[in-house]
């Protein structure tokens, strides 16, 4: 760290090194503080949670709708029923049917999308301001009154099966994470595919689809989040008046239980035999969304593999040039979520570049990380924080989340970032101890040529296999 | 006596502390005079050489000779009970002192004087919020803060001041990019992209993401056929670091072999995730090779497999040579910075690196297009895929415009022409897309079919030109052009909302569309648009016999009838 060439300041780099020291933290990202702006917050009668902030910087409004449910409320061996739900709400509502909402929209240049993930189904929208009051009717025409036409279930049910296929073609590394989550999650609603498999897509009928909606849709599962170039009184009222009458859903929100400690040592071979290339996902358990050391788990992340110059990048891409990329990703939903590692690799390398993310995984675990990392890691997480609260749509993003999870926003977001600076080498040591898995926790999930690869994969554990045609990603009956 | 009581008494430590001193101090002077009055680029380094040389000399004539009331005589030589070295020595501090003042004073003045010694660009008046920014926007008028100025190297720099957040995003646009290319190089441009990070003669590959992170910085990097985009973002407090390192990258890149053949893996694996294991983009490579038959935008951006193989550290010297010099590269720098600034520390760090002669002009024209060309891609599919594309104009060219607001009225959206009739009504296709190129020479309009299944690619071709012909026919309805200018009015809020979205626009019209200023002249350019206008532009361009249509499906299985 102080074999520095190179001139970062005005004063040449000989007198640098002597007067100065390393240069390296030059900056220290001392202003990178964020204070969350202040949002109205009101609860209505049937249960609807209202934020409302002010941003004035541009005429633009953004809007984000969340339901509580999500995937995990799908029914076994119907997953994907959420997520048709969602994409139903986009084809037609109030007196518009699909046609007439999509022109409603794009006729003056507003988006809006809504999708399921795990826990809840998000509506997000952005408007000109000027369109506010368009964007709310679409949004509780939406809630109240869709149409989820059975013609409209029938054309989308379809296409969803067919965004599988077409996925399988072109962009198979976009399903590792459903494969992995299938394998990982081993029958917990976690595992379910979000979008549904081909197979759990032909079990959903138009009648599942109303139950949703009478079940897992009201009042006491929503909340409202507006940042804008808006007032936050009119707002409020125009709130209030859309979704004040919601009901709510028919069914109560039960909690969902703990994943069951995951058996390691597995492996998830899916067969491309046309694939010039090997993806691979090695990973285990992780951690819910309360951990108590955040920053310290941020740090480790970003360090082992969040970021260009994470230890798994540097060694599977900088140094020896076997990937395009390499990293580690930490899913942290309301229950326990998953730690990831991925990658991918010419076929004949496939062996050479997994052992080397496991050895990786080992240096972590056995060194830890110095002070030079530590520091390096807090000014990289530091420096790009502002950065996430720059727009209405993150900001009305940022206030529902925090809703949504419980999170109080003073201690979340704007004690952040002395959080990070108060991290050390020894919490972040405590932290990779209890969070980054021993070797004999690990499952593996491997997509590529199995001809090629069958063999040396069976090293890391007792196979179980699927072809890429497959209909369905994982190997459990009964969740799809 | 032990040496080092010694060394006290002959005050060879004072002298050594004192030569050190007034080195640093002289190195100072020589990098303040260099960047000030032009000297070349290696003066301190002379300086710092000549010092270190000069350091031993210093010493054993410190530690040989010594002062006395008669002059200089050799210590061996002196009376001890007459030497007057505590005298010689009071001097010495005095002097050292008197160093430690002269230092002081110049690294306060350094932090004074630079902004006069240069004269800097004319401050802007009062720094306006970002709605005044936004409205002046939309009235067409160049926000009163944007400042642009060309070294004397001819580097171009854009700086659009804008405190929000405490972060800066920076571009700098080289022209460079596949039109530049031919048989033998293809993909270098991007290859090169990659050893931008890979190394100097300052630093060790590695060393610049390194040291970019540890700072707060992120980065990445986009080739495309045109142009070469290097892309940071970082707090504030890194903007020095950040202009010493791009300007180290910009002066003093290495080729290494070893890091030229780990990289080599890099880019194969790149090309094997976006082309060989992705049928769309299989098929999207065999358009550009089809469409084009003179003109280098024919050639893949990544390269062809038997290039990326084969290019050789010769090749890369010599394009960075050529392309990565000032005077083809535009540099944008958005966020929480002045003018001013930005002006001094593009003139210490860019300002000492040599124009070159500018690269030879991309020569071929694309004939025109006499007839509709077809190929095939028979692959392994559970989704067959139609591309078609139209030849069209360059950035520049007058119908550019047209053109765009076109495209979001027929494959813009849920409620674009071709995704409700192909889509919705007819479930021929899944998805549809478009995508216009904006480049130096005249590019492609380009639409992206996935089919479903069982659907027969010639039909929904079929289906696909009954609307284009529609258009050309009746073209678009007032209520469409509305929506298609709307949308395009979004985006341009949607870009100014962010410091990127910002620096990379600034960027795109500088180099593309004949000025920064353009940007803003956007929204009244397209409300000035007339039905007239698109239909025309669309005569024009959506002929069959200017199209070219690629296809890729499963092989015709002999049991399949």
């Amino acid at each position: 760290m102080n074999s520095l060439r190179l001139r970062p300041s005005k004063v040449p780099a000989v007198l640098t090194a002597v007067v100065l020291g390393s240069l390296l933290f030059a900056g220290s990202a001392r202003a990178q503080s964020v204070s969350l702006p202040e949002a109205s917050r009101e609860q209505l009668d049937n249960g609807v949670v209202l934020l409302v902030n002010e941003k004035h910087e541009v005429p633009l409004v953004g809007i984000e709708l969340v339901l509580r449910g999500g995937g995990v409320r799908d029914a076994e061996g119907k997953a994907g029923t959420a997520s048709l739900y969602a994409g139903l709400l986009e084809r037609g509502a109030g007196a518009r049917d699909a046609a007439a909402f999509a022109e409603a929209i794009e006729s003056v240049g507003g988006r809006l999308s809504a999708s399921a993930e795990r826990e809840r189904i998000r509506i997000s929208a952005e408007f000109l301001a000027r369109d506010f009051p368009l964007a709310l009717e679409l949004l509780h025409d939406m809630l109240s009154a869709p149409t989820l036409a059975e013609t409209e279930f029938d054309t989308l049910r379809e296409r969803q099966s067919n965004f599988i296929l077409a996925a399988k073609d072109s962009d198979p590394g976009a399903l590792m994470p459903t494969y992995a989550a299938g394998f990982l999650f081993a029958g917990h609603a976690y595992g379910y595919p979000l979008a549904g498999s081909e197979n759990s897509l032909g079990s959903i009928s138009h009648a599942d689809v109303l139950d949703y909606h009478a079940n897992e849709v009201g009042g006491d599962r929503l909340i409202v989040s507006v940042s804008g170039n808006i007032d936050t009184e009119e707002v409020l009222a125009q709130l209030r008046q859309a979704f004040g009458d919601l009901a709510p859903a028919g069914r109560e929100l039960v909690e969902l239980p703990e994943p069951a400690r995951a058996v390691g040592q597995r492996v998830l071979l899916i067969d491309k035999p046309d694939a010039t290339q090997t993806y691979f996902w090695i990973g285990s358990l992780g951690v819910a969304i309360d951990y108590p050391e955040r920053p310290a788990l941020d740090i480790a992340n970003t360090l082992f593999g969040g970021r260009f110059t994470s230890m798994l990048n540097t060694a599977l891409r900088v140094e020896s040039g076997l990937t395009y990329g390499a990293r580690s990703v930490l899913i942290r939903p309301s229950k326990t979520g998953s730690l990831g590692i991925s990658s991918y690799t010419r076929t004949d390398a496939s062996v050479e570049a997994i052992d080397m993310a496991l050895g990786v995984l080992r240096k972590l675990r056995s060194e830890g990380i110095d002070d030079d990392m530590l520091r390096s890691a807090q000014n990289y997480l530091l420096g790009d924080f502002p950065t996430r609260f720059e727009t209405a749509r993150q900001l009305a993003r940022q206030f529902a989340m925090l809703e949504f999870y419980g999170l109080d926003g003073t201690t979340y977001i704007d004690a952040y970032a002395d959080a990070l600076r108060a991290v050390t080498t020894e919490s972040v040591a405590r932290v990779v101890a209890s969070v980054y898995p021993a070797e004999d926790e690990l499952v593996f999930v491997i997509l590529g040529d199995a001809a090629a690869i069958r063999e040396d994969m069976s090293r890391y554990g007792p196979l179980q296999e699927l072809s890429i045609t497959d209909p369905v990603f994982t190997t459990f009956a009964t969740v799809e | 006596m032990s040496l080092y009581s010694e060394l006290r008494r002959r005050n060879v430590l004072k002298v050594a502390s004192l030569y050190v001193l007034a080195g640093l101090l002289i190195v100072w002077l020589t990098w303040v005079a260099r960047t000030q009055l032009g000297l070349p680029p290696w003066a301190e380094e002379f300086a710092v050489v000549l010092l270190l040389v000069g350091f031993p000399v210093a010493i054993i004539f410190a530690w040989v000779y010594e002062i006395t009331p008669s002059g200089l005589k050799k210590a061996i030589e002196v009376d001890q009970t007459q030497s007057i070295v505590f005298k010689t020595g009071q001097k010495l501090n005095a002097a050292l002192i008197v160093t430690v003042g002269l230092a002081v004073v110049a690294m306060v003045a350094d932090q004074l004087l630079p902004d006069l010694a240069v004269p800097p660009p004319p401050e802007p008046p009062a720094e306006p919020t970002v709605a005044d920014v936004a409205d002046a926007a939309l009235g067409g008028d160049v926000p009163g803060e944007i400042v642009s100025f060309t070294l004397g190297n001819g580097l171009r720099v854009i700086v659009w001041p804008d405190n929000d957040i405490p972060n800066v995003a920076m571009y700098n646009f080289v022209r460079a990019g596949g039109r530049n290319e031919y048989p033998g190089i293809t993909g270098l441009s991007h290859f090169f992209e990659h050893m931008m990070f890979n190394g100097t003669s300052r630093l060790e590959p590695g060393e610049f993401d390194r040291i970019m992170e540890a700072n707060g910085g992120a980065n990445n990097a986009y080739t495309s056929s045109d142009v070469t985009v290097y892309q940071d973002w970082f707090p504030r407090s890194a903007l020095e670091v950040i202009f010493g390192l791009e300007s180290d990258r910009f002066a003093n890149l290495a080729f290494d072999d070893d890091v030229i053949e780990s990289e080599r893996g890099v880019v194969q694996s790149e090309r094997r995730s976006r082309v060989d294991n992705d049928n769309t983009g299989r098929l999207f490579e065999q358009m550009f090779a089809s469409a084009f038959i003179a003109h280098p935008y024919q050639f893949p951006v990544i390269g062809w497999p038997s290039d990326i193989a084969a290019w050789t550290k010769d090749d890369l010297e010599t394009f960075y040579r050529r392309y990565y010099a000032p005077n083809n590269c535009t540099l944008i720098v958005v966020g929480d910075v002045t003018a001013a600034e930005i002006y001094q520390l593009t003139q210490n760090y860019f300002g000492p690196i040599p124009p070159q002669d500018p690269p030879a002009p991309v020569r071929t024209v694309e004939p025109p297009q006499t007839g509709e060309r077809r190929f095939v891609i028979e692959t392994e599919a559970q989704t067959p895929l139609l591309h078609i594309a139209f030849h069209a104009g360059s950035a520049a060219d007058p119908d550019t415009l047209p053109l765009e607001l076109l495209l979001n009225v027929l494959a813009e959206g849920d409620s674009s022409r071709l995704h409700q009739r192909l889509v919705e009504r007819e479930s021929l296709a899944i998805s549809i897309g478009s995508y216009q190129q904006r480049g130096f020479d005249p590019g492609l309009i380009y639409f992206y079919m996935t089919l479903t299944p069982e659907t027969d690619p010639a039909s929904a071709e079929a289906v696909f030109f009954e609307e284009l012909a529609a258009i050309v026919a009746d073209g678009v309805s007032d209520a469409e052009l509305r929506k298609a200018k709307n949308i395009l009015l979004a985006d341009h809020w949607r870009n100014l909302a962010t410091i990127d979205g910002k620096a990379e626009a600034l960027g795109e019209h500088e180099v593309f569309a004949g000025g920064y200023e353009s940007l803003f002249e956007r929204p009244g350019s397209v409300e000035a648009l007339s039905v007239d206008a698109l239909r025309e532009a669309a005569a024009r361009v959506f002929r069959r016999g200017n199209a070219t249509i690629g296809v890729l499906r499963s092989p015709a299985s002999e049991d399949e009838s």
